[in-house]
């Protein structure tokens, strides 16, 4: 199990910096982990985002599909590359608390 | 340390490195003359300068307790003759060298003084651990998906084709043509495509540019709604039944559907399962063409199909060679050629084709969080070959590969674009209405 430091808080993470435990995560962790991604603020596009990708863990266990958050968020694909570069997945799936989905991701 | 290793666990592992059928196992078990020139061929032992990361240490683990086991030299004298014990201690070594510390690009092979195929024999380490149930877990989760729900993200149907209409439809905005399209189980298709599920699932551009690329050739294609996945990381994980399962997966959609060419989408290791591996999982010859997309596009291009217009493309682009497509997979001149005839300004890599540097996420180490923090430190070789490069967009036909590259891309902050080769071939096609 590893830990990740941020700004004197420490996470238990696994291997790829997700959160070992999905339940302990808040706003304040995201605000966290997108600033080690180098993130600096969350706009409110940022925001909706995530509240999509945590609605539908919640939901049904795992990430939503890019369609779902276009879809719910009203963003364009383009957008969602932009505002998480490191994608859907190491980007925005991490800020929201999610265990790393499986794959070539 | 405690010996949690059973002996029924033992014995199923033993097994694998007992067959005296297989000349090309007992030749290749007996060969290494550690001359050591492999070494500097791998990309974890130039990072972490230590003498476990040499490919021929790796191989060693896996010879020495065939020595113990199965000479009588290793048997009596096991010291003198370097022969292990499998024991805890070593299943801990054996994981995290063969798993961890190896993508099995075989970029040692080519360096190996003698020739000895290394990842042939990690890959039968990793297959002695896989019968002692001792995958990383990430991996087998990612098997597991692949397995239970026929694609490695489980990503159901619905959803499946929910991402496909919408894909179909901005394809069918863009192009002014409703007639365009992305089709799904139509049967006696020329083309059955398919696709790595992270496409569908958060990158579904790649599937639309593709469809963009059948759209200008004329062609008579389709995906399935439930069994598309190219990947195969039972390729990966040593477990050969569950390879098989998902080869199969594919094998009998193709005949299913009736499709009569199986074009497997820009995957390395994929392509290689089910290409090169699949018919020896199965134990049958295929009765359908099998080809990759990128010699797709490249018989498109010289037969006429689809023209390109490569000012369209006109930054510098350099080409990021998939081991197991190019080293392991015969692809060196066609995506050469593709590339060339897409873009205007190709430069390559050093070293590049068959000499490349793995991305450093081969081998199944993507989906294995247990060693991410190598995976990116190994990936500093790849970031400054591409530095040195000095160019704006790196070319790959691999989803793996591009997924490596991202991260690398912002760890090292290349200020790079990744493209792949549907992509760069999609944004120059010139389509006559």
């Amino acid at each position: 199990m590893a830990t990740l430091e941020i700004q004197g808080k420490t996470f238990e993470v696994d291997g790829d910096g997700f959160l070992t435990d999905p339940s302990i995560w808040n706003e304040d962790v995201a605000k966290l982990f997108a600033e080690a991604d180098g993130i600096t603020e969350l706009n409110d596009k940022h925001w909706a985002i995530i509240k999509i990708i945590r609605d539908n863990f919640e939901e049904k266990g795992n990430a939503p599909m890019v369609r779902t958050i276009c879809k719910e968020t009203g963003l364009k694909l383009k957008d969602i590359y932009e505002l998480f570069p490191l994608g859907p997945a190491r980007g925005a799936c991490r800020v929201a608390g999610l265990p790393k989905p499986d794959g070539c991701v | 340390m405690t010996n949690n290793i059973t002996n029924e666990q033992k014995a199923k592992a033993l097994a694998i490195i007992s067959n005296t059928n297989d000349s090309k196992l007992e030749t290749h078990l007996n060969a290494c003359v550690r001359c050591g020139l492999c070494a500097s061929s791998c990309m974890y032992y130039l990072t972490m300068k230590e003498g476990k990361y040499i490919p021929a240490r790796k191989v060693d683990l896996v010879s020495s307790i065939y020595r113990r086991y199965k000479t009588w030299q290793g048997a009596m004298f096991p010291s003198l003759f370097h022969a292990r014990e499998l024991n805890q201690e070593t299943c801990d070594e054996m994981v995290d060298s063969l798993f961890g510390a190896c993508t099995m690009c075989g970029r040692c092979v080519k360096h190996c003084s003698i020739g000895v195929d290394i990842p042939f024999l990690v890959k039968k380490g990793r297959e002695m651990l896989a019968v002692m149930g001792l995958v990383p877990k990430t991996l087998q989760a990612t098997v597991d998906a692949a397995v239970n729900t026929g694609n490695n993200m489980g990503i159901p149907t619905e959803e499946f084709v929910d991402t496909i209409q919408w894909m179909e439809e901005e394809l069918q905005d863009e192009l002014e043509d409703e007639k365009s399209g992305i089709f799904l189980d139509q049967p006696d298709k020329n083309v059955f495509y398919t696709l790595n599920p992270r496409e569908p699932k958060f990158f579904p551009l790649s599937i639309s540019a593709m469809a963009k690329i059948f759209y200008a050739a004329g062609e008579e294609w389709t995906l399935s709604s439930k069994y598309y996945d190219v990947t195969n990381y039972g390729y990966f994980n040593g477990n050969n039944e569950e390879a098989t399962q998902i080869a199969r997966n594919l094998y009998d959609e193709i005949h299913r559907l009736h499709g009569k060419r199986l074009v497997l989408g820009e995957c390395g290791h994929g392509s290689r399962a089910m290409r090169w591996e699949g018919p020896n999982y199965l134990k049958t010859q295929y009765d359908f063409d099998t080809l990759t997309v990128v010699e797709l596009i490249g018989e498109y291009i010289r037969n006429g199909r689809i023209k390109l217009d490569k000012t369209l493309n006109s930054k510098v682009v350099t080409i990021h060679d998939p081991c197991n497509l190019v080293r392991n997979g015969g692809l060196l001149n066609e995506i050469r050629f593709v590339v060339n005839a897409a873009a205007a300004n190709v430069v390559e890599m050093t070293p590049y084709g068959t000499d490349n540097f793995c991305c450093g996420g081969g081998g199944g180490a993507l989906a294995m969080s247990e060693y991410n923090e190598r995976r990116l430190k190994i990936g500093k070789i790849k970031a400054d070959q591409i530095t040195a490069t000095k160019a704006e967009i790196v070319v790959t036909p691999c989803h793996n590969c591009v997924d490596q590259l991202t991260q690398i891309n912002h760890t090292y902050k290349l200020g790079i674009t990744i493209k792949t080769v549907a992509e760069l071939v999609a944004d120059a096609l010139v389509i006559e209405s």
